[in-house]
């Protein structure tokens, strides 16, 4: 039925007509909204909210160093906000691999900070630049003449000429410190001033503590493939394999090293502390940082970690440094003790292409660099600072100061084939990961799936190389100037730092 | 008695059947309109959160997409046509697999065991046990996997526990080790979802009538046999509908899997979804299309799954003598 009404003109209108054109127009104002928030919410939305944060002048600034936290805040960004008027610096710490989701996350909904760190991205920065991730900031500050400048890199942090990013932390440093309670080494009659020599020595100590405390000897956080990684890529050149984490590759030849002796015998020793019953045995559900909890919380004696484990508990378990902790070399498997090899310290924070702020990037980056920076960031015990002779004058825990001594005996700069021939990141970029890799073997081992230990580590060995080299065809064949020769640095010493004048001399 | 009302011939003959039915559908869309525009942010999420994903996945299948790229390339096949060949993926396949062939009808049967227990009169604090049985349930899976990490390593209550008893001679890392990871993944999962499936068992006996239960014991049947031949007949329909409820939910392991082992060691209990989480964020290159791939093959299966679904409603509900 439709009934009609006299509208004020005395014109009749169709009662049920009018109320259909309204439902229609609500029905398509509704419609439109929708549509306008669904594409909005798929495509641009976050754009939108970008520009908007940009415009009013605030830098977004994400990174994983939650040491650092209250020094960021108070000595770099207040102070820079209160000498500039308009900027507002906002900073975001997360754990490494959740950064690396969110960078990962950001990128493709155009949501990127305007300055963030590369934790957690496997990819080279070189591989980054050439995918347009960032902008050039040598052209905002004077980086080359800064004093980080002599450990400016090309093919790391230089690209075509230009600075992207500073090396705000040391590359003499690796991840296998034995850190200590010295309480417990006490109540075990064990001198925690006295590095062990030699894995035997490490062993008996790790025994000793178990036998004469009730409390385990050490924990290994098994459930993490990536610190066993490198745990085990240390322990294996100290054992005197060549190579760096990245590339675990004798210099000399250019061959992946993965079946060599030191391997085996690393990952040999690991299995012989699992034996001895001096291993923690919660250690295969734990990854890094909940070793370290157990470890402060008094369940173990001795843990192998990087040097940034000081300014971690002095953040969440300070009562774990009031109580005692000391840092051992990392011993090697005989009385010779064998370098490290790591490259060049890496550039740490990148700015955004995208970023309408980089001039303000540029200049906190600078202050970054400078020795007064760094003395305060070797105060935060993470890791070394890039100028790393600060650390004597910085008020530090002594343990950490002691760490920085035996980095600097025991580590050596390797060579880094970007640092080469950068093209080679369209190579790293080109391989697919190879399964099961380092950490992975490890883990299958010490939790009692593993195979034959010289087996498994050929098998990868042979995958690794056969992998690089197709993905060296692969790229060559789309024009890119690279081949094996990439990897061979003959004039590498294993005992001196690989530097600048040694690529010139290559 | 029916009352049937049919409507006049048309006075002028030119409208018919049809235009009466048009008719008659736009007055009752003017009288329902307003239940399209309630289901509007409804259908506006669906679409933006199940169905764009959904399209989104299939194409990016066919690229190949590094993580640091903007975006793809189109590759065509390639990316299912590696998958064939890949170990890594048919063992998360197998693995997803095996965890739905042994934990659905562990939940349905172990959950079904508890329903008759509760549902008996002679139960003492029935409703305080489909409580505490329902609570894990209502708790984040990523936080039950945090805790269970805890409770079964090898310092943990449940390995001393098993020492203690005799079952074995040191303390065993069930998450941690290869023989037992998945099966505790499984044991796990069970436990979490037994409250909810345990409801719907609850809910199937209402539906047994009483008298049935009466006339199976006046004509003698003590309680095994008025089960297998009463109840249980009565119940099938339900068994299907809540296994295949329980299936689907089967292949939904992510937060728990991956706060429990991660798929380790050594990929023993790498589901299907860990596989896809690894391949698109922690490979040193991260594989979005490949990983898509990946999803499209599982998601397949869930396809499969949710047709058979719909399949066995239908048989459940014409068994029941639902109608269609």
């Amino acid at each position: 039925m439709t009934s009609s009404k006299h509208g004020a003109s005395g014109v009749a209108v169709p009662q049920g007509r009018a109320f259909e054109m309204r439902r229609r127009e609500f029905l398509g104002a509704v419609g439109v909204g929708g549509l306008t928030a669904v594409l909005a919410a798929c495509t641009g939305g976050g754009q939108s909210a970008r520009e908007a944060a940009q415009d009013d002048g605030t830098l977004q600034w994400w990174d994983q160093f939650r040491p650092l936290t209250g020094m960021f805040e108070a000595s770099l960004f207040e102070p820079y906000m209160q000498a500039n008027n308009g900027v507002t610096i906002e900073r975001r710490q997360m754990e490494g691999p959740d950064l690396a989701q969110a960078i990962q996350v950001a990128r493709r909904s155009n949501q990127m900070p305007d300055v963030h760190s590369l934790a957690g991205l496997q990819a080279t920065p070189a591989a980054l630049v050439s995918e347009g991730w960032f902008q050039s900031i040598g052209a905002h500050a004077d980086f080359e003449g800064s004093a980080l400048g002599d450990q400016l890199f090309d093919g790391i942090h230089r690209f075509d000429g230009e600075v992207y990013s500073v090396p705000l932390f040391s590359g003499r440093m690796h991840e296998a410190t034995p850190w200590v309670n010295t309480e417990l080494l006490g109540q075990a009659d064990v001198d925690p001033a006295e590095s062990p020599a030699t894995w035997d020595d490490l062993r008996a100590a790790a025994k000793r503590i178990t036998d004469r405390t009730g409390v385990h000897g050490l924990v290994v956080p098994l459930k993490e493939v990536e610190y066993l990684k490198t745990l085990v890529t240390a322990l294996a050149q100290s054992a005197g394999a060549p190579g760096t984490v990245g590339w675990t590759v004798d210099w000399r030849t250019g061959e992946y090293v993965y079946d060599s002796q030191p391997f085996v015998d690393a990952l040999e020793f690991l299995v012989s502390l699992q034996a001895d019953g001096v291993v923690h045995p919660s250690s295969a559900s734990m990854g890094a940082r909940d070793a370290r909890a157990r470890w402060a919380a008094g369940e173990a004696g001795i843990y192998l970690w990087g040097p940034w484990i000081i300014g971690g508990l002095m953040v969440d378990e300070p009562e774990a440094v009031e109580r005692g902790i000391d840092a051992w070399s990392l011993p090697g498997a005989e009385t010779t003790r064998n370098p490290i090899g790591r490259g060049p310290g890496t550039g740490v924070f990148w700015v955004n292409k995208d970023s309408q702020q980089p001039e303000v990037a540029a200049e906190l980056l600078l202050q970054m660099s400078s020795r007064e920076f760094q003395l305060q960031l070797a105060s935060a015990m993470d890791q070394p600072p890039a100028l790393v002779d600060v650390v004597a004058e910085a008020d530090v825990h002594p343990a950490y100061a002691r760490n920085i001594e035996h980095l600097a005996k025991d580590v050596r700069i390797s060579p880094v084939p970007e640092a080469g021939n950068p093209s080679t990141w369209r190579v790293a970029a080109e391989m697919q990961d190879v399964h099961p890799d380092l950490g992975e073997i490890a883990q299958a081992i010490l939790t009692g799936s593993g195979g034959d230990i010289k087996g498994e580590l050929t098998k990868l060995n042979d995958a690794m190389n056969a992998e690089r080299d197709r993905a060296i065809e692969a790229v060559s064949s789309e024009g890119a100037d690279v081949g094996l020769e990439d990897w061979v640095f003959e004039n590498w010493d294993p005992a001196t730092d690989y530097d600048q004048a040694a690529y010139g001399a290559r | 008695m029916t009352i049937t009302t049919s409507a006049p011939p048309s006075a002028t003959g030119t409208k018919g059947p049809d235009g009466r039915a048009q008719r008659s559908r736009k007055h009752s869309f003017r009288e329902i309109w307003w239940i399209y525009v309630f289901l509007l942010p409804t259908l506006l999420g669906y679409g933006a959160y199940t169905v764009y994903p959904l399209l989104a996945s299939w194409w990016y299948a066919l690229l190949d997409w590094p993580g640091f790229a903007v975006s793809g390339e189109f590759v065509g096949l390639q990316n299912f046509e590696r998958l064939l060949t890949d170990h890594q993926f048919w063992n998360a396949f197998g693995k997803s697999l095996l965890f739905l062939v042994i934990a659905v009808p562990a939940r349905v049967g172990l959950a079904l065991l508890l329903a008759l227990w509760l549902n008996s009169k002679r139960t003492p604090f029935s409703g305080f046990f489909r409580t505490l049985f329902f609570l894990p349930v209502v708790t984040t899976g990523a936080i039950i996997g945090i805790v269970f990490t805890l409770l079964l390593d090898g310092g943990g209550p449940i390995s001393l526990g098993l020492v203690w008893a005799g079952i074995t001679e040191t303390p065993t890392n069930l998450v941690a080790n290869a023989g037992t990871s998945l099966y505790a993944g499984i044991a796990v999962w069970v436990w979490k979802w037994l409250g909810i499936t345990m409801i719907y068992w609850l809910a199937a006996l209402q539906t047994v009538p009483q008298d049935v239960h009466e006339a199976a014991m006046l004509d003698g049947a003590n309680g095994r046999k008025e089960f297998w031949h009463v109840t249980l007949p009565l119940l099938v329909p339900f068994l299907v509908i809540i296994t295949l409820i329980d299936t689907v939910s089967a292949l939904n392991v992510f937060d728990l899997m991956q706060t429990l082992t991660a798929g380790g060691p050594a990929f023993s209990s790498e589901v299907i979804e860990i596989f896809i989480y690894r391949t698109a964020f922690a490979a040193t290159v991260p594989q979005l299309g490949y990983a898509s791939a990946a999803a499209v093959l599982f998601g397949l299966l869930t396809v499969i799954i949710a047709v058979a679904q719909g399949a066995g409603v239908r048989w459940a509900r014409a068994r029941m003598g639902g109608g269609s």
